[in-house]
């Protein structure tokens, strides 16, 4: 699926085509993500955003190809002048850590609970860049103390020892010491409390300034994709339905299901979306949206292609999927 | 206004060690009262006991002083019917909404207990079951689905049409939607507030979140360090909402 | 309205997980016959546990139907000292029993005893560690607390002792193991059952007000069923080994036909030394087998358990 029109204003650092991702299941055929295009520029921070079960994880899951065997995905992921997906494991084994670097969710579950933290961060710096390990310890007694962590004796415990707020600072040292070019964060905030997120959330910020790297946030918390992002795509069941500026997108969102979505958070009063979420499985045709939509009309029985709306008074073009541009 | 349920002085302590005991007191000296019909909103710090208080009230837990009253009665030394009362007048919704409900039995077995329960003949058990879940805003469709296969709103839902079928009179929410999206936070909240309306109920509601508890509380109570501190928000109760984009 | 999102990111990548780790199984199968092609089909794991629920079910035929498929009945004297031969595919023992015809009828004592102590075993430590899981507190130290003095009593030398004074008989043996034997299975229960009930929907039952018997039956027992069952069926190789065991040393009950009795018989009446094998063999492999296929049934319980609980 090709753009319409205005060129790139940078050369995208990372560019997603036509991605889709479909599961074959007992309970039939799951199309997780269908047509999803995405563009990540250099030192920016790209946030995806969307409700669970949108197809966001699965997404930056694929980009370093780390979904099941048995899903079948079409599309293209450009870095660096190659495609992504048609890498093999070895070659996907360079790049991942190395040049883009994945933040999972849930930060008990991807850390080994009886290895201390200093040597689960040291560890990339042993394998990727073959660093003797007093080296890599010191490394990453370094970037935990960027983090915040350097006292306490953080860096010598073991995860079971430190609070979930701490080991996701952990998994973000982790990640980020070998300097990628891209890092990808899946849910950093999820499980933590309001101020812990954003701690993060800043933190992943911060370092992203200080290594020019760019940051692709995947999270369902809008206010803090719209704080800490430079764009902002909305995804809704699979599709992404509208791109722009972050403040912009939030100050005058132009796709139904993002107004409708914004009017759901407590400072715009808790306004619930009328219906529930289409089935993955037998999706409809057309404009997925359209049952749920206040504005439908006929046309929207049929699938609409993503536009350009040119907005004067932004930075930045805007791209919605929707009949009424 | 009638408060339906009341705690007097509660206070909660734990022992722990096997000889020597050492005393951790949680809070003490809480006082507090739920307004029929009305939302009492209950905000604190994480680790404040927020929860304890929900169970207390409850009566899933027993507080080491004080006494907690319902309709003036305390509620540890009811007997017989009047227990039953209590029993089925107030209940709690938890914060995980998979949680509540057995995965391993659909939504219709779910709900099919609760009526035994309540001694509802059988041959009523498929048009009150389909009943139940209309109230919720779910179709019956849903009966035959395991918890495992129906999203995190349904499920919270599903709950919530089961602890209806009591006819309660105050339900306790500990923090009934952290757990989910902003879009169905949204749903479930309006749903409650709904629900208060057309029958009356009477909430506790525990939150996290400043912005769920004026939406939806008439009265606020903070708790922290160990002791409450009473608000009130707006005097009309209930919040104003501002209008649609 | 009415359609179902089954909240699919995390739940379609763990079920395309399961089904790509079964359909690596599923890959070439090729063969004659519909049975050769399943054979070749189904993995290891899944062909163990047929043969071993073949085996069980072809052991408990053969304690069911015994009077059907014993050529003879076991208690007819023919010529003793026999060799293996047509007449009798087993040969005869000493007194002139058929040894096929003691052996399909031996099952029947050994089957019941091992059934009979572990289902009493499991019962009774089952009903301890629920109790003890569930209520916990005092109950629970009550309760442990006699766990333990039970698991401080030897077992063996007691029914030994036991079966020296008191009269032989098969039922005690089976009572004596039963009474014993609770005590692991009451563990294991009591943690489950532990686990279990901090469960979400366990508190919100007690929140909806059901007893606590009933949350107990209806929501705690089917959750710790697949820990039990393995249990139980280790229960019934442990005793009929145990049986075979005491009987072996002459403790047993002398009027039945067990198999390990037979073994007994076979070893003080000079069976082994005159290397008549098959009045020990025969006993001897059937113990085995069935043993090996309660294990394996036990096995194929528990990943048939795992694999479901993945899904949820």
């Amino acid at each position: 699926m090709s753009r319409l029109g205005a060129a790139p204003i940078d050369d995208p650092l990372l560019r997603v085509e036509g991605l889709s991702v479909s599961f074959d299941t007992a309970m039939g055929r799951v199309r997780a993500a269908q047509d999803v295009c995405l563009d990540l520029l250099k030192g920016e921070t790209l946030a995806i955003v969307g409700e669970t079960g949108c197809g966001k994880s699965v997404v930056a899951n694929s980009i370093l190809q780390l979904i099941p065997g048995n899903a079948s995905v079409q599309g293209r992921v450009i870095f660096s002048g190659r495609d992504l997906l048609s890498l093999s494991e070895r070659e996907m084994a360079e790049i991942r850590g190395r040049e883009i670097a994945i933040v999972f969710q849930n930060p008990s579950l991807a850390l080994n609970p009886i290895i201390k933290a200093e040597e689960q961060i040291a560890e990339p710096l042993q394998i990727h860049s073959h660093l003797p390990r007093s080296l890599s310890i010191q490394m990453a007694k370094d970037m935990l103390r960027r983090l915040g962590l350097g006292v306490g004796g953080v860096a010598e415990s073991f995860p079971f020892q430190l609070s979930g707020g701490m080991n996701q600072r952990v998994m973000i040292a982790a990640a980020m010491i070998l300097s990628p070019r891209i890092i990808i964060a899946d849910e950093p905030s999820k499980g933590l409390d309001r101020l812990l997120a954003r701690q993060v959330a800043e933190e992943l910020s911060g370092l992203r300034d200080k290594m020019d790297a760019s940051l692709l946030l995947i999270t369902h918390d809008l206010l803090l994709a719209r704080d800490i992002s430079d764009r902002i795509s909305v995804m809704y069941s699979g599709e992404v339905v509208e791109t722009g500026e972050s403040q912009a997108v939030f100050d005058h969102p132009l796709h139904p299901y993002t107004k409708a979505l914004l009017d759901c958070l407590p400072q715009r009063g808790f306004h619930p979306i009328p219906g529930a979420s289409p089935s993955m499985i037998d999706p409809p045709g057309g404009c997925k949206f359209y049952p749920r939509c206040r504005y439908k009309h006929d046309k929207c029985m049929q699938r609409p292609d993503m536009t350009e709306k040119r907005c004067p008074n932004e930075g930045m073009d805007r791209e919605v999927r929707c009949w009424l541009y | 206004m009638l408060a339906i349920l009341k705690a007097e002085n509660i206070g909660m302590t734990y022992e722990s060690g096997l000889i020597i005991k050492k005393r951790h007191s949680i809070f003490q000296g809480i006082s507090l009262e739920i307004e029929e019909g009305h939302t009492l909103g209950l905000i604190g710090p994480s680790g404040a006991g927020k929860t304890t208080l929900g169970m207390i009230l409850a009566g899933l837990e027993r507080p080491s002083s004080g006494c907690v009253l319902y309709r003036g009665e305390d509620i540890w030394k009811l007997k017989g019917i009047n227990y039953l009362a209590y029993r089925r007048g107030v209940q709690m919704v938890f914060q995980d909404p998979e949680g509540s409900l057995n995965p391993r039995k659909s939504i219709e077995r779910s709900i099919h207990e609760v009526l035994r329960y309540i001694n509802i003949p059988q041959r009523e058990w498929k048009d009150k079951a389909r009943q139940a879940l209309e109230m919720v805003g779910l179709s019956e469709e849903l009966l035959c689905r395991y918890p495992g296969q129906i999203s995190g709103g349904q499920s919270q839902r599903a709950a919530l049409s089961r602890v209806l079928l009591l006819n309660p009179k105050v339900i306790i929410l500990d923090e009934p939607t952290s757990a989910l999206d902003i879009s169905v936070q949204a749903q479930i909240l309006v749903l409650l507030k709904d629900l208060q309306k057309n029958l009356g109920l009477a909430y506790l509601l525990i939150s996290h979140q400043p912005e769920v508890i004026d939406f939806m509380a008439h009265n606020k109570a903070v708790l922290e360090s160990g002791g409450i501190r009473h608000e009130s928000i707006l005097p009309q109760g209930g919040g104003a909402r501002p209008d649609p984009l | 309205m009415s359609e179902i999102n089954p909240g699919l990111d995390t739940d379609a990548i763990a079920m395309a997980i399961h089904e790509g780790e079964e359909s690596k199984c599923k890959k070439d199968g090729e063969g004659r016959t519909a049975l050769a092609r399943f054979i070749k089909k189904t993995s290891w794991a899944a062909k163990a546990s047929g043969l071993g629920l073949a085996l069980f079910s072809s052991f408990l035929a053969m304690a069911a139907l015994s009077s059907l498929l014993a050529p003879y009945d076991p208690w007819i004297r023919f010529e003793p000292y026999l060799w293996p031969g047509e007449e009798h595919l087993l040969g005869t023992n000493d007194l002139g029993q058929d040894i096929l015809s003691e052996l399909i009828y031996g099952s029947r004592v050994s089957l019941i005893v091992g059934f009979g102590a572990a289902l009493m075993a499991t019962i009774i430590g089952t009903a301890v560690g629920l109790f003890s899981g569930y209520f916990k507190g005092t109950v629970d130290e009550i309760l442990m607390g006699l766990t333990d003095i039970f698991l401080m009593i030897p077992q063996i030398p007691l029914i030994i002792v036991l079966a020296a004074f008191l009269r032989p008989s098969f039922w005690m043996v089976a009572l004596l193991m039963g009474s014993l034997w609770w005590t692991s299975t009451a563990r294991v229960v009591r943690s489950k059952a532990l686990q279990v009930s901090e469960m979400g929907y366990v508190r919100a039952k007690r929140a909806l007000g059901f007893s606590s018997l009933h949350i107990m039956l209806s929501d705690v027992l089917p959750n710790i069923c697949h820990v039990v069952m393995p249990k139980f069926l280790l229960s019934i190789a442990s005793a009929m080994i145990a049986e075979a065991s005491i009987s072996f040393l002459g403790l047993g009950d002398p009027a039945t036909k067990s198999w390990g009795m037979m073994i007994n018989f076979a070893f003080s009446r000079g069976g082994f030394i005159n290397g008549y094998w098959w009045w020990y063999l025969a006993p001897g492999l059937c113990i085995t087998l069935f043993v090996m296929s309660v294990v394996l049934v036990g096995h194929f319980l528990e990943e048939k358990e795992i694999s479901t609980l993945r899904l949820e």
